[in-house]
């Protein structure tokens, strides 16, 4: 795809929509494009940010992992219940991030090796991985940690910027390197849009499922640890409900549910409009509801419209013949 | 065959009316002239064998009289009025129904509720009495055994055939069309579906029945049609034909269609397999391929070799027998073990299993190869990936202004091209090649059987499997012959007639054919 069609396509619809929100966000507020908004805005969202990065190579691969959140959840909860019991703060932290890794090598093997879909393994992990951290922590909020612990998501320390949007920063750069430039993104790529040519093309296709799931457990827990550094405390409900918010900056951005398809331009721009698109309606004093139904419309608009387009292009086609 | 069976088959009633003719009928697709001046006729109480190669133009014959497809010309003629048949739909009311050789049941509807699936009553509530009630009598009369209450699901393939044979009964079927309904069948179910088609002939049902297993057609036919390459080649009693000579018509086109490939000095056995089966799908396959030897692999659709190749290259591994490669034996578990041991398998199946067709040429070209293009940090050196690629483009002649463009965009013969770089990349030392040339149009057929020949001479083994009989006689050394999951010889070059292959594959004695 050239430049020029990319422009045409869904990238540029995003590009279109994300002026429209920002010109309108400025005549209510001239502050919004202010420094210290925009990385507040960021600020808000960055753990679910995060996460959505790993969700686009999973959901490109053709899979999907709604366990995310739970992960996140649980990780900060391992962490909770470990540091009170008097285990020093980073062997707890690097504790909640195995946690992370075993619900992705959990995931992965049934997966990739026993042939369960996605869906329904990872459902099953987003209750099962829930429950467990629950169980670590009861209805307890548990704060108390480390200064430096709470300073990693709120103190600046470049500039305005935390460590947990510097994190995003970071890893934005390498999963998009690693998409669009390296072997494994084009294994990816692969898997997603023709699985049974990869595995005839001698493609170790269960290795880079099982390494995607693990990468999704392992930055989840990340996250749910920056989260919690935020928060400063932990409860068991912690992160409820994120998986469908990263799921649809995914979809928005024009990530293809079937897999196969979709790339980081579209992700960066489909976060973006979501990111502002919130900001501007709390500024114009819309409800929370509201704005979830807004962003809900938008998702359904997301993967309706190339669908439309392609069902019209098949009537079209089929008329002629 | 004993002319004693004639007791059984009676001449067809030439006095009746015909019920469906269809006179000079064409359809093409693309390239291919899959049906050319096609006329048949099927008269009541008649059971018409339909007999061919695999591409012949049989199925798409039935697809036109089920109307799935539309012909280019001819005329279709029900009971002496022209009709056009726009539809599955439109087929059934003409009283035109098929049954294929894996019935098409619903699993969890019961018995009835399949009989009656295409004209259930469009009321709220089923009338679920009386559909039991008609379900039974027609089961009753076709003289089958079977509860109609129970779910489709768990009953025996033989069984589904009579449920299928019963629903063309509901929808009142003139014509019934059998499309190798025999295929998964028991020699015992086999005899009572023939019970039924007799009954059915009784009746005055037309039956258009289509298999390659001939003792079955000589004993339930009538009349037999012989079509090759898209046109019927000849009609005739059954009393007036013989296997023999029906394999004649089926494979009597002019020899020298295709000049045969120059052998090559033999070099060093590459391959030896050893009773290689695999449970339920083939059995005791044995063969050795030399340095620079083509060995085809001829048979019918259906008849385990592409699961042959697929065993070797080791997508479903064998369950027993040996592969030795260079004198050591190995065992091929997985693509990449196969890949590791300079084993290729390209796939008759290109959009599917063969390519990626949303992916660039280049890429196409190094995904089974892909490590040796990437730098030490894992990433892509595309300007690698694309020289190799332009090289194949112009070794191979791949027409496309750029090697960045999406496989999908080429033609099929171009993109088989593509699909023989990619395997060609990872220098293989035994080329498995499944239908090379399927669906390409004449001028790259040709330019892939040259590029067979030049892989040859550079000492590839290459295993050829092919449904293409001028091909397989053309380009291979040997030929070896399978039909249903046997080996049923293997044939020097010299040996190797179009009769004789052919012959093998029908599964007919090598002697009777003599």
């Amino acid at each position: 795809m050239n430049p020029v069609q990319r422009l045409i396509g869904w990238e540029g619809l995003l590009l279109a929509l994300l002026a429209v929100i920002v010109a309108v966000n400025i005549s209510y507020s001239p502050y919004f494009l202010g420094v210290e908004n925009i990385v507040n805005l960021f600020q808000l969202s960055i753990e679910k940010i995060i996460v959505a990065l790993v969700m686009t190579l999973v959901i490109i691969s053709g899979e999907i992992d709604l366990s995310v959140a739970s992960v996140m959840g649980l990780a900060a909860c391992v962490l909770a219940w470990l540091y009170p019991m008097g285990v020093p703060m980073p062997l707890a932290l690097l504790a909640a991030l195995a946690s992370g890794v075993l619900c992705g090598l959990f995931n992965g093997f049934w997966i990739a090796y026993v042939g369960l879909p996605s869906l329904a393994v990872t459902l099953a992990g987003l209750i099962g991985y829930r429950g467990v951290a629950r169980i670590l922590v009861e209805d307890r909020s548990i704060g108390n940690y480390p200064a430096w612990f709470n300073a990693i998501g709120q103190e600046e320390l470049v500039g305005p910027l935390t460590i947990s949007i510097l994190v995003f920063v970071v890893l934005f750069v390498i999963v998009a390197i690693v998409l669009h430039r390296s072997g494994l993104g084009r294994l990816i790529y692969v898997i997603g849009n023709s699985p049974a040519a990869a595995r005839y093309s001698g493609v170790k296709v269960r290795r880079v499922k099982m390494a995607l799931f693990v990468a999704s457990g392992f930055v989840s827990a990340l996250a749910g640890l920056l989260y919690a550094a935020r928060l400063g405390s932990v409860r068991g409900d912690m992160a409820q409900g994120f998986e469908l918010d990263i799921i649809t900056m995914v979809l928005l951005g024009g990530v293809s549910i079937f897999g196969g398809s979709g790339n980081f331009l579209g992700v960066g721009l489909s976060i973006l409009v979501i990111l502002s698109l919130r900001n501007g309606m709390g500024l114009a004093n819309i409800t929370g509801n509201t704005q979830t139904s807004v962003i809900g419309a938008l998702l359904i608009l997301s993967v309706l419209l190339p669908n439309m387009a392609q069902l019209i292009r098949n009537k079209w086609k089929g008329s002629e013949t | 065959m004993a002319a004693g069976r004639l007791v059984d088959g009676r001449p067809p009633d030439a006095g009746l009316p015909p019920v469906l003719e269809m006179s000079d009928i064409a359809k093409r697709f693309g390239a291919t002239q899959a049906l050319e001046a096609v006329s048949l006729t099927l008269r009541p109480g008649e059971v018409h064998a339909l007999l061919g190669e695999n591409g012949a133009g049989k199925s798409t014959l039935i697809k036109i009289m089920t109307g799935v497809y539309q012909p280019d010309r001819g005329e279709i003629r029900l009971a002496g009025q022209p009709v056009t048949i726009g539809s599955a739909a439109e087929a059934q009311r003409h009283g035109i129904a098929a049954i294929y050789q894996e019935p098409l049941l619903f699993p969890d509807l019961n018995v009835a509720e399949n009989i009656f699936i295409s004209h259930q009553g469009r009321g709220a509530v089923n009338n679920w009495r009386k559909m039991f009630r008609d379900a039974a009598d027609i089961l009753a009369a076709l003289g089958v055994s079977l509860d109609v209450r129970s779910p489709a699901r768990g009953l025996t393939l033989a069984a589904q055939q009579s449920v299928e044979i019963a629903k063309a009964i509901s929808l009142n079927v003139r014509v019934l069309i059998m499309d190798e309904p025999t295929a998964s069948l028991s020699a015992h179910e086999v005899a009572q579906l023939f019970k039924l088609v007799r009954d059915l002939r009784q009746k005055g049902v037309a039956i258009l029945f289509v298999s390659h297993r001939m003792e079955e057609v000589f004993e339930i036919a009538d009349t037999v049609t012989v079509f090759r390459d898209g046109r019927l080649i000849s009609t005739r009693p059954r009393a007036e034909v013989t296997p023999q000579s029906a394999i004649a018509d089926m494979v009597g086109r002019e020899v020298g269609l295709l000049k045969a490939r120059p052998a090559v000095a033999k070099g060093d056995t590459i391959l030896s397999v050893r009773n290689l089966s695999r449970e339920g799908v083939f059995r005791d396959v044995s063969f050795d391929i030399n340095r620079g030897e083509v060995l085809g692999f001829a048979g019918l659709i259906g008849a385990g070799r592409t699961d042959v190749g697929l065993a070797l290259f080791g997508i479903e591994p064998a369950s027993s027998g040996s592969i030795m490669l260079n004198g050591k034996e190995i065992s091929v578990r997985s693509p990449g073990e196969a890949m590791a041991h300079g084993i290729a398998y390209v796939s008759e199946d290109r959009r599917q299993l063969g390519l990626s067709l949303p992916m660039s040429i280049a890429a196409n070209i190094s995904l089974p190869v892909l490590r040796r293009f990437l730098t030490r940090l894992g990433l892509i050196r595309t300007g690698e990936e694309r020289k190799t690629a332009e090289a194949f483009r112009k070794r191979l002649a791949i027409r496309t202004p750029d090697v960045d463009l999406a496989v999908g965009k080429l033609s099929g013969g171009n993109q088989q091209k593509v699909m023989l770089s990619k395997w060609l990349n990872t220098h293989p030392r035994l080329l498995i090649l499944d239908e090379p040339t399927r669906g390409i149009d004449v001028g790259a057929k040709a330019e892939v059987h040259a590029m067979i020949g030049e892989l040859a001479a550079e000492g590839i083994g290459i295993l050829m499997i092919s449904s293409d009989m001028p091909e397989v006689l053309a380009m291979s050394d040997r030929v070896l012959v399978m039909r249903e999951g046997r080996q049923m010889g293997i044939f020097s070059r010299e040996e190797a007639t179009q009769e004789r292959v052919m012959t093998a594959a029908m599964g007919q004695q090598e002697d009777a054919a003599a």
